[in-house]
């Protein structure tokens, strides 16, 4: 892992409440979530701020959490190499990073549909998630596969950076972020 | 036909689903497997409706968060509920906090896609 690049995700984003690095199971989702939860609570944040807050961050984490699980990354030595950071700047928004190690062809297909999110404003997002999600066309075993719109519909920016390490593995990583209306 | 009741959990909502005319699904939604955790449900919604289901079934939903699997599995899960509209009568009240509005919408949403559903936005 590039400590640097945790550094840079430090400190662009503010004040750090929440970073995880290794092996992501469902129970450390449940536990991190309940922590977030924790941290709206005490920062006041609205419901609907703060619902968006852990939709994002459990997408995000259930992604590395599956990517981790598949057959694709079957180097056991990047393996485990997830990331997951939760922070916010001094006017209060949230940016919830997320970094790990891809295929190339997930890689392929993760672009893909970033660039067709990127493409749109929120209303064309809503609608395109909608048709998915009837669709059905990209339905596998763990979901409908429409995280990344789901992401896209409850936060107010998403950047997102693939870096190669060899010729088959990337890190991907993925800044969103979600402005909070006070 | 008997009941059948799931605890929640910090991830799975509880779910009870009462042979008497009433399904129940409340709490927060992100499993892991999400198909797999629903598929008892939907079976027994299959068996209920395969000639079990009394004179009127009332399914109230009142889910506070929920990941994009769950979102998927609540659109199949109002599929099978149309699919048995025509021979049952059914409503459906989707109960939100009224200070949230992604649960609001997603239940709009709902009732856009099926037309033929009864489904009530009740606000709380």
């Amino acid at each position: 892992m590039d400590i640097g690049e945790i550094q840079r995700m430090v400190e662009d984003g503010g004040i750090v409440f929440l970073s995880y690095g290794g092996f992501l199971s469902q129970a450390l989702i449940s536990a991190m979530t309940e922590a977030l939860e924790k941290e709206a609570e005490y920062s006041d944040i609205s419901m609907n701020a703060s619902n968006n807050i852990f939709t994002v961050f459990i997408e995000l984490s259930q992604n590395i959490m599956n990517y981790s699980k598949s057959e694709q990354v079957n180097d056991k030595s990047l393996k485990s190499q997830g990331l997951i950071v939760v922070s916010k700047s001094e006017r209060g928004n949230y940016y919830i990073h997320s970094q790990n190690i891809i295929s190339l062809q997930d890689k392929n297909n993760i672009e893909l549909k970033l660039i067709e999110i990127q493409s749109l404003d929120k209303d064309g997002i809503k609608k395109r998630y909608r048709e998915l999600r009837k669709s059905g066309q990209n339905t596998h075993s763990k979901g409908g596969g429409i995280g990344f719109y789901e992401i896209a519909k409850r936060c107010d920016s998403i950047e997102y950076e693939f870096k190669q390490i060899n010729e088959d593995k990337f890190y991907f990583h993925l800044k969103t972020t979600i402005t909070i209306d006070r | 036909m008997e009941n059948l009741k799931l605890e929640a959990t910090k991830y799975t909502p509880e779910i009870s689903l009462d042979a008497s005319g009433t399904v129940s699904l409340t709490g927060k939604s992100y499993p892991e497997n999400t198909f797999e955790f629903y598929a008892p449900m939907m079976a027994w919604l299959e068996e209920y409706f395969a000639g079990n289901a009394v004179e009127k079934t009332t399914i109230n939903m009142e889910i506070i968060y929920f990941n994009s699997s769950s979102s998927k599995l609540f659109f199949d899960f109002f599929d099978l509920l149309e699919d048995n509209q025509e021979d049952h009568k059914i409503e459906i009240n989707w109960i939100f906090d009224k200070e949230n509005e992604s649960a609001q919408e997603a239940g709009e949403d709902f009732i856009e896609d099926f037309e033929a559903l009864n489904i009530n936005l009740v606000a709380k």
